[in-house]
Parts: structure tokens; sequence; C-alpha cells
């Protein structure tokens, strides 16, 4: 077998695989009622399930970086999907808010901590961009069921209707937010809401999301977890861990991956071996959907599917969005107060960056709820400008304010509420030199 | 009121618990939760509550994956206990250190996490050698913050001290060392009891000496105790039962009349819980002379005179005992 960098040609495997029928094999497991595309169209037409296992891709080689997902596939505008349709005119606009209010207050924060005036620290992982995946998936969620989300989820806690003054006020480390200023932007929580919190470690949404279902099915209850993760957490041992253990009982979790092509500041490609992130699991007899994550409906639609599938007891499925982060992993190297995206990053070209941005999943739903005639233009500016009011107070509600007492620092560590201070000097009574 | 097996009272306690809160869950792996009495009675979880309460479709040899699927379940809102029966692998670590012990915090109390990880140890017995004879994890929970660290060594603390992290919101990390498993045990009640987290134990009152140990040293210093008493010393024997939190107040009682501390424990010697107990002692007692006996810095080995030889056994006990009276 070839060999070329140390990893193995794949289009040398290719011809082996066919030769010993390997390739109809791994076609065959996933099985063809399990194996769909959502988008429809145009995404069809390029991208299939059929071709995207492991024998699939000859013109593909290590090192490809995105060339082997090239923006251009995916759509300007509009949608590939009908799902959405066949909701209500009120949640389709509870998207439409929810993507806005994401996108504003993300761009807000990203202004504040760029323009440096509110002394904002910490760090702070922006959603843009992403913001389809997160909408789409809660779309076709009960106020109930469980999400667990990443270090990237501000848009998750929004799209679940997450309280924006709280949010902004955790991120300004004030008594009042989410997490009373334990816990900043890394790890919002609202467990009255199912959301399970963002978490500091790649790959920690598994085990939360797997847990809860678990308990789901303790209680008869037909809830879900949803586990969010990036496709650098997709290499983290947690995932096949997780989502085979889930697979094998049936639990109803809902892997939800957003590849976004780029962990940190390296590439996808150079450490993932396969095309898409679902083709690793390919083997589990798990539906697998990959959609057009930049497409809210697309999205929608493939999570409506793997939640009435885990409602109805067959257990987990597995969905690949596939998106673009507009900003740097954390913080906002090549960000600049007033525009959008950022720019001139290393590991990545800005054109990348433009062409992704011409992929605007707010504007795809937006002209196609105006095309569909679902929405007038008037509803929509309504709910921006709303939107943009409601950001406003929240970054009004943080900055009024109070701090966190400081000796609250040895506070909510235990149920009991004290770890008392007295292990920072010596015991009081007990000192008698 | 009766004598049970050691395994028995343990199980009778995840089944009481699993009886009063019909969410709670119980994870295993490879060893099947039942267990019978003298008297013939069977407890099998697995039957009485099902299998997706009990695992007992047998989860995969997946540590990290047993740990953290009851963190999330705990984290949920339902109790969960998930016993790892061998204490070879640290692989269950990550997720009570970055998860279930900090997400109460991070989370601004909004998490609770009545979590514990019943956690199995063979001990310091000969042919195992090195993974298999490990000791001494407990000192490294007891350093992660949020999370409480339990050590029953002997049936009647192993049922209470079950059923109290069972209930306690906060996670527990429950240590079952086998040695001390065997040998006369005390009563157990059939009823649910705690024993209460936090709260140490005197075995023996005493004068002269303070001597400190923990499941499974206590197999060693039960052995030592009545050739102590011969050479004349007037130990006060204190098992804390729970090392997090430590119930100083306990310890430092009996150290400011006695004056001496000696702490026996079979974890490794740098930077094992016996440090600690030492250093809380000091600072409470100031000018108590403090010993601490330990196994070395060194993996337990298989031959077995050579795991006699480093063992912190009854001699060295006795001869720890009579030195410390000459200091």
């Amino acid at each position: 077998m070839a060999e070329t960098n140390g990893k193995v040609d794949r289009r040398e495997l290719l011809k082996i695989m066919g030769a010993a029928g390997a390739t109809s094999v791994v076609m065959t497991s996933c099985g063809s009622s399990y194996g769909k595309n959502i988008s429809g169209g145009k995404w069809d037409k390029t991208i299939s399930l059929a071709t995207a296992g492991p024998g699939g891709n000859p013109d593909w080689k290590p090192g490809d970086a995105v060339r082997f997902l090239p923006p251009e596939r995916i759509p300007t505008s509009g949608s590939a999907s009908s799902a959405l349709a066949g909701l209500s005119k009120e949640k389709l606009l509870t998207i439409y808010q929810r993507m806005s209010a994401s996108r504003k207050w993300e761009t807000t924060m990203k202004d504040l901590f760029v323009g440096a005036k509110d002394g904002l620290y910490g760090s702070f992982h922006t959603y843009i961009g992403e913001e389809a995946i997160a909408c789409g998936v809660m779309a076709a969620l009960n106020d109930d069921d469980y999400i667990a989300s990443t270090h990237r989820g501000h848009g998750h806690l929004i799209a679940k209707g997450g309280d924006l003054n709280k949010m902004a006020a955790e991120i300004f480390f004030k008594e009042t937010g989410y997490n009373k200023g334990y816990g900043g932007s890394m790890h919002i929580t609202d467990m009255a809401k199912g959301i399970m919190g963002m978490n500091g470690i790649v790959g920690a949404s598994f085990y939360l999301a797997a847990g809860a279902a678990i308990r789901a099915q303790v209680r008869g209850t037909k809830q879900v977890g949803v586990a969010f993760f990036g496709d650098g957490a997709a290499n983290s041992p947690y995932y096949f861990s997780a989502i085979r253990s889930c697979a094998n009982y049936k639990i109803p979790a809902i892997f939800v991956n957003e590849n976004n092509f780029q962990y940190m500041g390296v590439p996808m490609a150079t450490v993932v071996p396969t095309k898409y992130i679902s083709d690793y699991t390919r083997g589990l007899d798990i539906p697998h959907y990959v959609v057009d994550g930049n497409d809210v409906s697309a999205v929608y639609a493939a999570t409506q599917e793997a939640v009435d599938w885990a409602r109805a007891g067959k257990g987990p499925s597995m969905i690949e969005g596939i998106t673009y982060r507009w900003y740097d992993h954390s913080g906002f190297a090549g960000g600049r107060v007033g525009t959008d995206g950022a720019m001139g990053l290393p590991y990545r070209s800005d054109e990348e960056v433009r062409q992704w941005m011409s992929r605007d999943p707010i504007t795809r739903y937006k002209t196609w709820l105006l095309d569909k005639g679902l929405a007038s233009q008037a509803e929509l500016q309504k709910i921006e400008s709303d939107m943009d009011k409601a950001v406003a107070d929240s970054i009004a509600f943080a900055r009024q304010s109070n701090d966190p007492d400081p000796s609250a620092g040895v506070l909510n560590t235990s149920a009991g509420g004290a770890m008392p201070a007295t292990q920072f000097f010596n015991r009081k009574g007990l000192v008698k030199g | 009121m009766a004598k049970k097996p050691y395994a028995f009272a343990q199980l009778e306690a995840v089944a009481l618990e699993m009886r009063r809160n019909q969410d709670m869950v119980f994870f295993y792996e490879y060893e099947v939760p039942v267990a019978t009495s003298p008297t013939g009675e069977v407890l099998d979880l697995i039957k009485e509550f099902g299998k997706v309460r009990t695992s007992g479709r047998g989860w995969a040899i997946d540590e990290t994956w047993l740990v953290g699927a009851a963190v999330g379940v705990a984290a949920a809102g339902s109790p969960a206990v998930v016993r790892l029966p061998s204490m070879t692998t640290l692989f269950g670590i990550e997720y009570v250190y970055n998860q279930a012990g900090k997400l109460r915090s991070m989370t601004g109390g909004q998490a609770s996490m009545p979590f514990v990880l019943w956690q199995g140890g063979g001990g310091r017995t000969k042919g195992s050698a090195g993974q298999h004879t490990e000791v001494g994890q407990e000192g490294i929970y007891a350093n992660l913050p949020g999370v409480k660290v339990v050590v029953p060594s002997n049936a009647y603390d192993a049922k209470g001290l079950l059923i109290a992290a069972i209930r306690d919101p906060d996670p527990v990390v429950y240590f079952d060392y086998s040695e001390v498993k065997s040998g006369e045990q005390p009563d157990v009640p059939d009823d649910a009891y705690e024993v209460p987290l936090g709260k140490g134990i005197v075995r023996q009152p005493g004068t002269d000496l303070t001597l400190v140990a923990w499941a499974p040293a206590t197999v060693d210093v039960k052995r030592a105790l009545p050739d102590i008493a011969k050479a004349g010393i007037s130990v006060e024997y204190i098992d804390p039962r729970t090392l997090k939190p430590l119930d100083v107040d306990l310890l430092a009682a009996s150290v400011r009349k006695t004056r001496r501390l000696l702490v026996v424990e079979h974890g490794h010697y740098t930077n094992s819980f016996g440090s600690h107990v030492i250093a809380e002692v000091v600072q409470a007692v100031p000018g108590a002379k403090v010993r601490k006996i330990a196994f070395p810095d060194v993996p337990g080995p298989g031959a077995q005179g050579m795991m006699a030889w480093l063992r912190p056994d009854a001699p060295k006990i006795i001869d720890a005992a009579i030195q410390m009276m000459r200091i």
C-alpha cells in the first residue's frame, strides 16, 4: 500500500477496499433507510451519503484543508429543505428572533471586547456564523428536553430561550449573572430550561447529555438529551465511548456535530482522516445525517427525525452540520468594531472567510421566509429592532449590576454552602500558640 | 440487627435507597450486583430494579463512560452510584475532577451532584504486583475541589456511609478496600441508617498516643493494639471514616490530650493523605510530636517476601509506638 507523508494513500486504499468488496459493506452497514440527505437539491448532487464513506472520496487527500468541502457548494440564499414550512408562523418568527438575538448579542459583545471600554476579561468563543444549527435543533425540541453545550455555546442558550440579561451579566462576572460570576462565558448554564451548561472541557457534552437521556429512560418521560460538539471534540475519546454505549442501549441521545472545519488554529483536515466526522461512526447501526449547517430548515428536518426516532425508543442519532465560524477560536484577533468577521488569521484565508460570510445562515433564512411569503419585511424588521433593544438592555443590565462579594468565593462548592475560609488561616478557636 | 456479609450489607444500602428513590440508578462493570445473606436472602438489584436502572445490560469496560454517564444522570437531578470494582485505572477521575466536583461552583450553585463513585481496591496483597495492589487513591481524590471522600473499615460503616453518600447532594468517592471485609465484623441493622459524613470515631480511648488509621491500615492496627498495650502504652485509636471533610476537631481534641500522633496508612509516602492529617493536627495543636508510617514510594511488588517487608504491618506499628514514647 502506498504511503504519502506517513499517511495511507486513500486512493490506493480505495482500490484495495473495492477489490475486497469493502466499499459496499461500508455503505450497507449504515443502511439506506438510515442514511438520508436532508438538504435536497444542489447539496444532494454534490455530497450524498452514498459517496461519503471512507471509500468514496477518490479526489480527497490528507492535508486538503477545506478544499474537500468548498464553501461554494453551500447556497448563498434560501433553503433546499421545505421542512420548516409546516410550522406555525409564530414558531417561524421565534426562530428568526432567536437567530437574530444570538447574532446581535454576540456582535455587540465583540464590539465591547474589541472596544475595550468595559474592561471585559476572560474567554469568549463566538458562535457567529453557526446560528442555524442551534436554532434548527431547538425548533425540534420540547422545552423540557436537555441540551449539553460546548465552550462555543452562547447560541445554544439563546436558541433554547436563555435570558440575555443574565447571560450578559455573566460575561461581566456580575452577581446577577446566570452563574453569579462563578462561571463566565464558557460555563453559562440554565438548569431550569434543560440547559446543562456550556463547558470548558472539550468533549464534556457527550456524557452529560447521555446521562440526562438515561434519566429520561428511567423516568419514562420521552425526553431526549442533545450533545453539541465541534469537529475537534469528535477526536476526544469521550465521543466514541458515548455514542457506542448510546447505540448499544438505545439511549435517547442526539449527537449534533457542528463541523466548522477548524479546531482552535488547526484546520480539521490536518487531524481528521475521513471526509466527514460522521464517517467515524458509520459502523454503528444508528441514523447518520450530513446537513447544510447554514440551512436552518435542513437542520430542523434532520433533528425532527432524530427526535422522533429517540422518543420512539429506537436510540441515538448522529447529525453533522457543515458550517463555519466567522471569528477566531476565542477572543477577537482579526476582528474590528463595526465590521463582521475576523481577517488575517494565520490558519485560514480571508477569501475563505468571505465566502462563508456570503452564505450567512440568517440572511438565507430571511430570504427564504420572504420568498415563500411566510413573513413580511416589516415583521422581520420589527423583530430586528426589538432584538437590538433587548441586546442593549442586557448590556445596561450587566453594567448596572453588582460585582459578587469576593468572600462568596468559598460558597457554592458544596450544597452545605460553606467551604470555610478557615482553610487559608489557622482554625479559629484552635490556635493557642 | 444481624451478622451479615460485608458485600451484602453494601448492596442492601443501595437497594434500600433505590426503593426509596425510584429515579436512582446504579451502574457497574463486570461484577453483577447480586448478594446472598447467611439466611438465604438474595439481593438481586437487576431483578428488583430492572435493567435500565442497574445497567444490568452490562456496560462495556469503559470507566470513563461509566463515571461520566453517572455524573450526567446526577447533574440532571437523580442520585447515581457507579461501582468500579478494581482500583487499576484512573480513567474515571477526569469526570470527577472536571465535572462532578466543579459543576456546582461553575454554575453558581445551579447544578446538584448526588453522585457516588464506589471505588474498589485490592490492597497490599501478594501476587498481584503494581497495578492491582494500589492503595492511596483516596489522597488523590481528596485533593479535588468539591469532592468528598469516605473510607469505611467495617460492615456497619460500609452500609451507613454508603447510604449517607447516596443521600448527600455532593459527589462522594467511597473507597472499598477488600482487606477490611474479612475478619470479625460488627452487627449490621437491616434498616437504612446513616453514618454521618465528616464524623470520625474513637475506636479505643487512651491517654499516651493518638493513633490514626483508616481502611485498609486498620487491619494492621488491630493486630498491633494488644502488643502496644502490653508495652504499657495507652493508645487512643481513631478511625476518621471520612477523609474529606476531615473531622479535625476529633483528632485535635485527642492530640491535645496525648500530645503525640502516629498516622498509619497504606498509601504511598510522598504527599499521602496522612501528610494532610499531620498538617491539620500540628496547626491545631502546636508542639505535638508527629510521625507517619506509609507504604514507600514504590509500586507494590508481586513477591510475597518483598510485599511483607514493605507493608506498614503490626511489628512496624508497635515499633513506632514504642519509639514515639521516647521522643
